[in-house]
Order: structure tokens, then sequence, then C-alpha cells
């Protein structure tokens, strides 16, 4: 009887359970429903978009979505900021997976763009035929075709480069370089170095590119499938970013500037350190002067080469912002209306953080004012234009998984710190990386 | 009829723990069983191809060296657990006297608890710094020329992350000790006074026995928070440098956040659970020699 008792009990608890999930799983579709059918009976047909972007409002965003609403009245878009790293990517992907309101997204990373797409997230934009996206965006487009598809718009041109304080390399005699090579770089850096002081720092994000430069050219696999990670110029690029920490401390140690977050736009900016490799969104700091005032004068490198042979360097940079109209979204036209105007010039705001537009028929010089500011002349404009247009060298997307670049850099990180030898480092990458091919076929 | 009314008191039960149940379901069980079936299958978040891969995840597991990587950086973040109830204890043991500014030093020592972890880890960081952190100035003013690279290198790593958080939790310990410290009675302090005791034996035969049953509760919810727990981590070296610092907690929240392998990420949690249940397991059963009730 007892026993019996307790068993009605759980079974009748399991059925309320799954009434109560139940109700609640239809009612808050059909709520979100009714909202949806409400907001736009009320507001009398007008269509609300939804982009996901990474760059914070004020920074251009918000300019932009409000240039278009006051233009379209009957399309109204708001811009929803998530944070680009692990949680803000997972918030994005959560979004779309549960179909909240997401229309456009921003993917910033080659890697995070295939996933998406794999997911079914990404609407085909071969769909769309009033865009020829290869003529207006240029031959480096291609580089973000995905299964020879287009599944977002690429919008900006990224640039990479060795941001110089041109005032110390005057005083040092130093030309600013148009092609240079790493030793020549590390060269640069002791004759720049002061005291204790350093003469090359490096922001985090594009640290590893020397290696990524040399595997998009060379192949991240051998012709057997095997890592190329022990190929000789990764090696190279180990042994003298280690040598430029330990022996000549031109650089900080990795384990110091990972731990203490080093603030590099601000060393550099400061004028305490004159070399920064960094990309174009270092003028969102360097055109702030309340808070990074300035005193010299920055030109522009491109980033050096590990590559000994000029003509088989390739530099990373390409295009970048890959915007995608979510493929689950009930105004893609209106959507893809919006990417349109945001390529060939909405986006304009955008570049005084350092986003210039990638389309041939933005106006670039426009761009490139409102990029610069009223700050123009506190830049080598001349070495700026060769490193953001005029520099032929071809460039690469990076488009290494996530792991990959996580297994990667816990190893180098080991040897920079000088807990593990040359050696070891490059044989637990391979094996490493060998072991992810192997379960990730492709 | 008595039968009868006992039924009704016991559906009246059901109806009463039901709403708590219902969360606990919806919220953990089922979750729970979830995972338990991801740990069967290569599931991976955004990636609707799914399928069913028996035990590899589980042979992946045992044959992958981050995961006994994460393991010891785990044994050696919990050694910070005894550590900081030994201090708590001390320092619980000290401000229980008649001293100056007792409230306020008892507020002081039980500040980092309440305080938000990420400033926590901020400070922390700056702290620690190698160059031009203050432990490091004090360091080299006494006269240690090579002072500890703190976070910053991969043999130091780990302590460091300990320091902080034997930091942490010992306010918490100290607080609940200095309640069962009130607890112990003062006739028989006074009784062993009267014969003769020492303040050291004190501390050992009448004190230390008697909050036992407080310093095993502190002990097993020290440790299941502290295999749990990743925050600190992720907002100071997010595991590194190298994997020196990857405990794995953090370990399971890479695999399902950062790579979305959902599947990996279940077994590696599972795996967890069956560690943190032994551990609880052993101390349970080892309780009975030491824990006086």
């Amino acid at each position: 009887m007892r026993k019996k008792g307790w068993l009605a009990g759980f079974v009748s608890l399991v059925l309320i359970a799954g009434v109560v999930s139940g109700c609640s799983g239809g009612g808050s579709k059909g709520e979100a429903e009714g909202v949806a059918g409400n907001a736009k009976a009320a507001s009398g047909g007008v269509v609300k978009l939804k982009m996901w972007g990474g760059v914070p409002p004020e920074a251009g965003p918000q300019e932009v979505v409000d240039a278009w609403n006051k233009d379209h009245p009957d399309v109204q878009v708001e811009y929803v900021r998530y944070v680009n790293d692990d949680e803000g990517n997972l918030k994005l992907d959560t979004a779309i997976m549960t179909g909240q309101d997401v229309d456009l997204f921003v993917n910033y990373s080659a890697s995070q763009a295939a996933k998406r797409v794999a997911s079914g997230a990404t609407a085909d934009l071969s769909s769309f035929t009033d865009y020829n996206i290869d003529e207006k965006m240029g031959p480096e487009a291609a580089d973000w075709k995905i299964d020879g598809k287009y599944y977002g718009l690429p919008t900006t041109k990224s640039s990479f480069f060795v941001a110089l304080n041109k005032d110390a390399l005057d005083a040092a005699n130093l030309p600013v370089p148009k092609d240079w090579t790493w030793d020549e770089m590390r060269e640069y850096a002791k004759k720049l170095k002061k005291g204790d002081g350093y003469g090359f720092i490096q922001n985090t994000e594009p640290f590893v590119d020397p290696i990524d430069s040399v595997l998009s050219k060379e192949g991240y696999t051998k012709a057997d499938g095997a890592s190329n990670l022990d190929h000789p110029l990764v090696r190279k690029w180990l042994e003298s970013l280690y040598g430029m920490m330990k022996d000549d401390k031109t650089t900080p140690p990795l384990g110091e500037q990972l731990t203490s977050k080093m603030p590099v736009e601000q060393m550099f900016l400061s004028g305490e350190v004159p070399m920064l490799n960094i990309g174009a969104w270092l003028l969102r700091s360097s055109n702030n002067f309340t808070d990074y005032p300035r005193d010299f004068k920055i030109a522009f490198a491109p980033v050096p080469r590990l590559e000994e042979d000029a003509a088989n360097y390739v530099t990373r940079g390409g295009l970048g912002d890959y915007i995608s109209i979510n493929a689950k979204s009930k105004y893609q036209k209106e959507a893809w209306e919006f990417l349109k105007w945001y390529a060939d010039g909405g986006m304009a705001p955008m570049a005084a953080g350092g986003r210039l537009p990638a389309s041939m028929d933005a106006d670039q010089d426009a761009a490139l004012k409102s990029m610069l500011g009223d700050k123009g002349d506190t830049y080598d404009q001349e070495s700026l234009m060769y490193v953001m247009f005029d520099n032929k060298t071809p460039t690469f997307v990076r488009t290494v998984p996530q792991e990959v670049m996580d297994l990667r850099s816990q190893e180098y990180e080991k040897y920079f710190l000088g807990s593990q030898d040359l050696n070891a480092t490059v044989a637990a990458m391979v094996s490493r990386h060998n072991e992810y091919l192997k379960s990730n076929p492709k | 009829m008595n039968n009868h009314w006992m039924r009704r008191q016991r559906r009246l039960g059901y109806v009463f723990i039901g709403p708590s149940m219902i969360g606990v379901l919806l919220f953990f069980l089922i979750p729970a069983a979830f995972s338990l079936g991801l740990v069967f299958t290569d599931y991976k978040f955004m990636n609707p191809k799914a399928g069913f891969v028996g035990l590899d995840n589980i042979t992946r597991m045992l044959h992958d060296k981050l995961f006994y990587q994460s393991l010891k950086n785990t044994v050696l973040f919990l050694a910070a657990v005894p550590v900081s109830i030994a201090l708590g204890f001390v320092v619980a043991v000290i401000l229980n006297q008649r001293i100056y500014l007792k409230k306020l030093l008892r507020a002081l020592y039980f500040m980092p608890y309440i305080t938000s972890g990420v400033a926590v880890a901020f400070v922390w960081m700056l702290l620690f710094q190698p160059k031009q952190g203050p432990i490091n100035g004090f360091l080299r003013s006494i006269g240690i020329e090579h002072p500890p690279g703190w976070l910053s290198t991969t043999t130091s790593s780990m302590f460091a992350i300990d320091i902080i958080w034997i930091w942490f939790l010992m306010g918490y310990n100290m607080i609940i000790y200095l309640a069962a410290l009130q607890e112990v009675s003062p006739e028989l302090m006074e009784a062993a006074k009267i014969d003769g005791a020492r303040p050291g034996q004190l501390l050992r035969k009448i004190i230390w026995p008697l909050v036992s049953p407080t310093t095993f509760l502190l002990l097993v919810t020290g440790m299941i928070m502290t295999i749990k727990t990743f925050g600190i981590i992720q907002a100071t070296t997010q595991g590194g440098p190298g994997n020196s610092t990857t405990i794995l907690s953090l370990y399971v929240y890479q695999n399902a956040f950062r790579y979305y392998d959902m599947g990996y990420a279940a077994t590696i949690s599972w795996a967890l659970f069956i560690i943190i249940l032994i551990i609880t397991a052993i101390q349970w059963i080892g309780q009975k020699r030491w824990v006086h009730y």
C-alpha cells in the first residue's frame, strides 16, 4: 500500500512536470509569435530588423543605423552589440539557434562563419542576383567563400601592420620600411630599445600571424596529410621571438604580457614602446587624444616576413566583417537591402574605428577622412596609404579552427616561458595537431 | 480511518514538495540525464549532425594528455582547501579572544568572500605582476633577487592561483569557525584550566575536537566548491600559461563553450562528477576517525 502510494505520487509528479513544461514551452512560443504579430500590426507594417555586431554602438554602428532609420521609416534596424569573445559568440549562437530575433550578424572569423554555415543559420546570398559580390569587393572576397558560395558579405578592408613611432625612428636615423624581414625588424627593435624598455610589442590578436602567413601559403598539412607545424619557418619564428624575449630583451616575455594583460596600445601611444604589431583597430585609440594623449607622428610598415623571398610572402589582410543574414529571418529581403546599403557606403561612420569599406562603390576618400578625423597630420599619411591601399602583397584570411589556435598557443607559451625546449615544442604541436586532424576529418 | 488519514497526509506532502521537485526535475535531473546521453554522442553545438559514437569519448578522454594535466592541476588546486581551513581556524581562535578592533578585523577577513570574483582576480593580477607588482617589489626590497613569476610562469601559476583561492575561502571558514567556537562550552574550558591545561593543550584537546564537525563540513563543502569553480581562473589566466592552470572544470567549460564539443565536455563533466563523489565518499568514511559529534 505504502509503496504504491509513493509510486503514484511520483508518476503524477512526472506527469505534472511534463504538462507544465509542455505548457510553458508551447505557451512561450505562442506568446512570442503574438508579440511579433502585434508589434507589426501596431506600428503599421514597419519591419524591425536586428543586427548583431561586435563593435560598441558608439564607435560607429549607432550612427549607421540612425542614418538608415531616418531614410527608411518602414524598415527600422536595431543594433545589438555582442562582445566578440567566447561568451559573446556563444550568446549570438544561442540566439540564432533558439530563434530569437537575429536578422543580420557580423562574423569576425572564418572559422566561426563556417560553424554557422554548417548549422544552416546563414542564408545563401547567391539567391540575391542584384549584387555581384566578386565584382564589388574585388578578388579578395573569394577568401570568404564557404563551399564555393557566399553566406555573408565581407564588408571591410582589414589591414594589419606594424605601427611605428616616426619621431623615434627619425631620431635613430631609421627609414620607414616598405618591405622588411623578421630579422630586419629584430635589428630595428635593438636599435630603438631604450634602457629597460622594449623596442617591439605585439597585440595578442595578430601575434601568431607569421605562422599562419607561412602555412596558408605552404599548407597546414603536408602532402601525406600530416601536420605541417614543423615547417622550418615555424621554428624560425619561435626561435627569433624567443631570442627577442630572452637575449635582446626587446619584446616582453609572453607570460608577463598575458598575465598582466599588457595594455599594448597604451604603451605604444604614450611613446613608451616605438613599434607595435597590430591592425586597423589601432585607429580607434590613436584618434582618441583624451584617453591616449600623444606627441609623436605614427608611421606604418607592413608586417615583417619570415620568408627570405619577398615574392613568396602573403600577409594577413584581405576583407573582414563578414555579415550574414539569418536563414530563419522572416525579413531576408529587407535585411539584404540594408546590407547592400551598408556595404556600399552606409558603413562610412565605422571608419573612425579603422573599418574602411571594401566595396568599390563606397567613397574611399570620405571614409579615409572620417577615419583620420581632425588628427590627419599626426599620421604619416604616405605610409598609411601604403599599408592600407597600395601594398600589393597577396593576402590571406585566417581560417584555422579555434582548437588548433589553442593547441599551438598552449605549446608555444610553454616554450617562450622556458618550460619546454624548441624541439619538444614543435613535436608537441605536431602531435596534437595530428590528433586533432584525426578526430576531425574534413 | 487512521490509515486513510495517513494517506491523505502523505498525498498532501507531495503537493507541498511538488513545486520544488518540479524545479529540480526540470533544471537538474533531466539536464543531467540528457548530459549522460551526450557522453555517447559526438554532438556539437551549432552542428545538427550528431551521431551515436559509443565509448569513443571515453577512450579519447583516457588518452587525452590534457585531461591528465587538468586532473593534476585540479589536485593542486584542491590543496588550497585544507590550508584555508587551517588558516581560518587560527584566525577565528585569535579573533575569539578579547582583542582590539575585533569587529573591524572580522569584517576585513570576510570581505574577500563577498567581493566580486572578477574584481578580486584583477587586483591579484596587479599584485602578482612580475616586474612592477608590489609583491615582487617587496620581495626584491628584502633582498630576494629573483622573486617568482607568480601567474606568469608555468611552474608557479597554479600556486599563485592557490594563494588567491586560500585568501578567498579563508574569510568564510573563519566566520563558520567563529560560530562554532561560541558553541564550545565554557564549563569544559574552565574545568580543563583548573586541571592545569596550558593554552596549547586547550586548543588541541578541547577546542579542536569540539569543532571537528565544523571542520568536516568545511572540508566537504570546500572541496566540492573548489572542484566546481573556474571563474577565478577564467578571469586571471584562462588556464594558461601553456595549460598550467587548466583545471577540470575549466577544461569542461572550454570544450563546451569554446569548441562547442558538447559530447566530449559531457564526458569530462561526468568524470568530474565521479571524482567528486569518490572524494566525498572517502571523506565520509574517514570522518569516523576524527570527527566528534
